[in-house]
């Protein structure tokens, strides 16, 4: 079992106005120094049920004293630019069985081999202004590599802490927290029924198969710097499991070219980025916030032909002067996906940004505005050479 | 005896009866009748299924429905005891083989209204999908939705939204979407905000027997390809059964046919969220087809729909810009066979086009009276001020691509194949919708049955065939 000294989030926010900063989403949180889960994971890839409790795995140990300490080959992770969903934070981490590894995938999620798992946690802290102190772990979602492909397995952690039962039903939760700024939030959480899990991870191999995917697992978004703490310290984290022999393939992480750091703008907003670097910005959000629908592949992106992934280069299928399909109210009263220069008149700004229910994008996780990303995508917008799209 | 006091009569306790007996005046005072919750036909349960597999959920068990829906395997019966399941989450089903049965759409509702979670009512993407005898009430967007699924039965259901007519009602209540082999049978779909049954980007579809009323589009055909609507009751919509494209859909629609159906008194006020497609609607439509081909409008009795009772309408009214109708030839989904679309490259196709449709054997009564003159095209506008003398003419093309002249048959084409020499039953004008939008003076075409040059009686291709579900 590996052992890993505390990285405290407070070092991490003081460690570089570029890694972190006073944003409340830190690099790393508290790391256990000594993991004692009992013996080495246990995925059991052909039990006809998951396990009724996570603890079973033996993938990780949650104290809210203390943090997370995860167990040998899991090994923690973040993103560049992460989904928002109520400003939860999030710490993941990847398992590979011993004696395989993934594989390296230049633009697509790494192919990784049965009895593989990825762990996201969500948590929240009562004051993201001391976002170690008193946090709160609400759900644990696993992605279980079986034969027959990923199987979404949702938890849900107990009242004490202690450990999370599987919940297939989900459920609607108010959680109250303050912000970044010192003001009272309540989200109305989703903790994603089973079944919605397909919403984010469904793609289609051809128009008649569906298959669970992953979404985060990329390497444009693990192209960064982690703070791993003890003697490993600060790495990037293709290049740790290229060395831990949890990835193959994988070129040295300088020749790779990672999707935009949001920290920065989480903490700072994006009144000092250049415009060059808002179209940058502004494109991986939409990649990480909205293209595991808005995708070609996906059923959504296919039903509207709205298409946000990162590599799309077509002005219409981007939104510029698109109508929408079937929006109903989520036009809010407008006609064009992107109106160039004018994001007030752009249903995408206003989907992404109104918190009124059945016109909020994305469809499911956010109920509370990102005020950051909804500020970067005013500014890409308000950005383009203005267009009024209407001919009428 | 008044009906309140017959309902209390039957429903009432002893205490009720008496103080019916007591005050006959004051039944305005009386509580709401108590719906009867004994099912009116045979009850289901998981001894009467035809699939593998079967749960059977207890009156009212929210939590015991989630939970059977986020865990049975494929090929399930999931039965609902009369009641009402209030969620607070979508219901959301993705196997195969799931078929979802009440004990009638006036004895099992699954109710969101009290759901905070977005989403739609019941979410559905899986083959062989089956919602049967309950009602959808109050969801946050649709009502039920089923995506990407191939053979689909809607079956004596009720979508529905509580509040008539009000704007932050969900968007669509029946809701089958590029989905193939699709059966709506003997259902209502109610004060949608949108379309209240709606079937886009489908495949093979029947849509029978069902009353659509309260929304602001009854009952859309979108993007589809062979579908049979017949025997349904569209009343009191903004507009009563429409057929369109949208620009850029990969699914171009075609063989539509629309046939026997009541259309009547679609004159409610639109509340459709500004910028939507539907929010154009002129209130008083009864059914218009737009961008569509190969189309039969047949037998249908139009009554009191106070614009119009059919308008046969050019994508580019609503879309003018023809870039944003050019669909690539390689993606386009279904049969393009025979349709002759208008090439806009050598890649690219346009599918904007009203064209080769036949309209005959309606009935047209008391419609066009009173047109629109607040919907936001101003097309309402267009046909009372063209309209000379009143009503409007039963059926109006706007002749968007044609020639046009006001009175010699001679000087106006028919390139589109507009077919209305059936249609004795009502009258037909033309309009320069170009011309007129801009200086409103020029008098619609008006003839006289057969109405020469559109006199056609046939489709190009021939009739639209039956469509024959599996």
């Amino acid at each position: 079992m590996r052992c890993l000294s505390p990285a405290l989030i407070v070092a991490a926010l003081m460690s570089s106005a570029a890694c972190g900063g006073n944003d409340g989403t830190p690099d790393s949180p508290p790391i256990m120094p000594d993991a004692d889960l009992g013996g080495p994971v246990v995925v059991d890839v052909t039990a006809s049920q998951p396990p009724l409790m996570l603890s079973s795995y033996r993938l990780f140990r949650w104290d809210p004293d203390v943090g997370f300490a995860f167990n040998d080959r899991v090994v923690p992770y973040d993103l560049n630019t992460a989904l928002f969903s109520d400003y939860a934070l999030k710490q993941r981490a990847i398992y590979v069985p011993p004696g395989t590894s993934a594989t390296y995938d230049a633009n697509e999620s790494f192919e990784l081999p049965v009895g593989s798992v990825l762990v996201k946690n969500f948590y929240f802290p009562l004051d993201f202004r001391s976002p170690d102190k008193f946090p709160k772990l609400i759900e644990t979602r696993l992605m279980v590599r079986y034969p027959d492909g990923w199987h979404p397995l949702p938890y849900t952690w107990d009242a004490f802490q202690k450990d999370a039962v599987f919940n297939p039903s989900g459920e609607v939760r108010p959680i109250s927290f303050i912000d970044a700024a010192g003001a009272m939030q309540t989200s109305t959480y989703l903790i994603p029924q089973r079944n919605q899990c397909e919403a984010c991870h469904v793609k289609q191999t051809n128009t008649s198969q569906m298959t669970m995917t992953l979404v985060g697992v990329k390497a444009r978004h693990l192209n960064r710097i982690y703070d791993y703490g003890g003697s490993t310290g600060k790495k990037n984290q293709l290049d740790h499991l290229t060395e831990l022999g949890m990835l193959s393939g994988a070129p040295a992480s300088a020749q790779i070219t990672p999707a935009y750091d949001f920290r920065p703008i989480e903490a700072n907003g994006v009144a000092a980025l250049p415009p060059a670097e808002i179209e940058t910005a502004a494109r991986a959000y939409l990649d990480i916030n909205c293209a595991h629908c808005h995708n070609p592949l996906a059923i959504q992106g296919d039903t509207t032909q709205l298409f946000l992934n990162h590599d799309n280069t077509d002005p219409g299928h981007l939104g510029v002067c698109k109508r929408p399909g079937s929006a109903g109210m989520g036009t809010g009263g407008f006609t064009f996906d992107i109106v160039p220069g004018n994001p007030e008149m752009s249903i995408l700004y206003f989907r992404a940004h109104t918190t009124m229910v059945g016109s909020m994008m994305p469809l499911l996780g956010r109920s509370l505005r990102h005020e950051r990303g909804g500020e970067l995508l005013h500014a890409w917008i308000a950005g383009m050479p203005a267009n009024p799209c209407a001919t009428q | 005896m008044k009906l309140t006091q017959l309902t209390s009569l039957i429903f009432g306790l002893g205490a009720g009866l008496a103080a019916c007996g007591d005050n006959g005046d004051n039944s305005a005072d009386a509580p709401p009748p108590t719906p009867d919750a004994t099912p009116t036909f045979a009850t289901i349960d998981c001894t009467k299924v035809t699939t593998a597999h079967c749960q059977q959920i207890a009156s009212g068990d929210a939590a015991a429905l989630q939970l059977a829906a986020n865990s049975i395997s494929d090929d399930t019966t999931i039965i609902l005891d009369a009641g009402v399941y209030k969620m607070t989450n979508s219901l959301t089903l993705r196997n195969d083989g799931v078929h979802l049965i009440g004990q009638g759409l006036e004895q099992t509702t699954i109710d969101f209204g009290d759901a905070t979670a977005q989403g739609n009512g019941v979410d559905v993407i899986g083959d062989g999908f089956l919602v049967q005898d309950l009602t959808v009430r109050d969801s946050k967007k649709d009502g039920i939705r089923v995506e990407d699924s191939v053979g689909v039965v809607f079956r004596r259901i009720r979508a529905t939204w509580t509040t008539a007519g009000s704007t932050s009602n969900g968007a669509y209540g029946i809701y089958p979407v590029k989905s193939s082999n699709v059966l709506v049978e003997n259902s209502r779909a109610e004060n949608a905000s949108d379309a209240g049954l709606y079937v886009g980007q489908c495949q093979h579809v029947i849509v029978r027997n069902n009353v659509v009323t309260g929304n602001v589009a009854g009952l859309e055909i979108e993007n589809t390809q062979y579908a049979d609507v017949y025997g349904n009751t569209a009343e009191n919509n903004t507009g009563g059964i429409v057929v369109f494209d949208l620009p850029g859909n990969l699914v171009v629609g075609r063989d539509i046919r629309v046939h026997d159906n009541m259309i009547r008194n679609n004159n409610h006020v639109n509340f459709g969220t500004p910028g939507t497609t539907v929010a154009s609607i002129p209130v008083g439509t009864g059914t218009f087809a737009m961008a569509s081909r190969r189309v039969e409008i047949t037998n249908n009795t139009y009554l009191n729909n106070d614009t119009v009772d059919i308008a046969v309408i050019s994508g580019l009214a609503i879309e003018p810009t023809l870039a944003s109708w050019a669909i690539e030839t390689s993606k386009i989904i279904g049969n393009l066979d025979g349709l002759n679309l208008q090439p806009a490259d050598l890649t690219h196709v346009m599918n904007f086009r009203g064209e080769n449709i036949v309209i005959a054997g309606n009935t047209h009564t008391g419609s066009g009276t009173k047109p629109d003159f607040n919907d936001p095209l101003h097309l309402g506008l267009l046909l009372r001020a063209g309209s000379t003398p009143a009503p409007v003419d039963s059926v109006v093309y706007d002749a968007i691509e044609e020639d046009f002249d006001s009175t010699n048959p001679l000087l106006n084409s028919n390139k589109h194949h507009i077919c209305v020499a059936g249609n004795t039953g009502g009258t037909f004008g033309s309009l320069d919708l170009i011309e007129q939008s801009q200086t409103n003076q020029v008098p619609f075409f008006r003839p006289a049955a057969p109405f020469t040059p559109y006199d056609c009686t046939e489709l190009i291709g021939g009739p639209v065939a039956e469509v024959v579900l599996p």
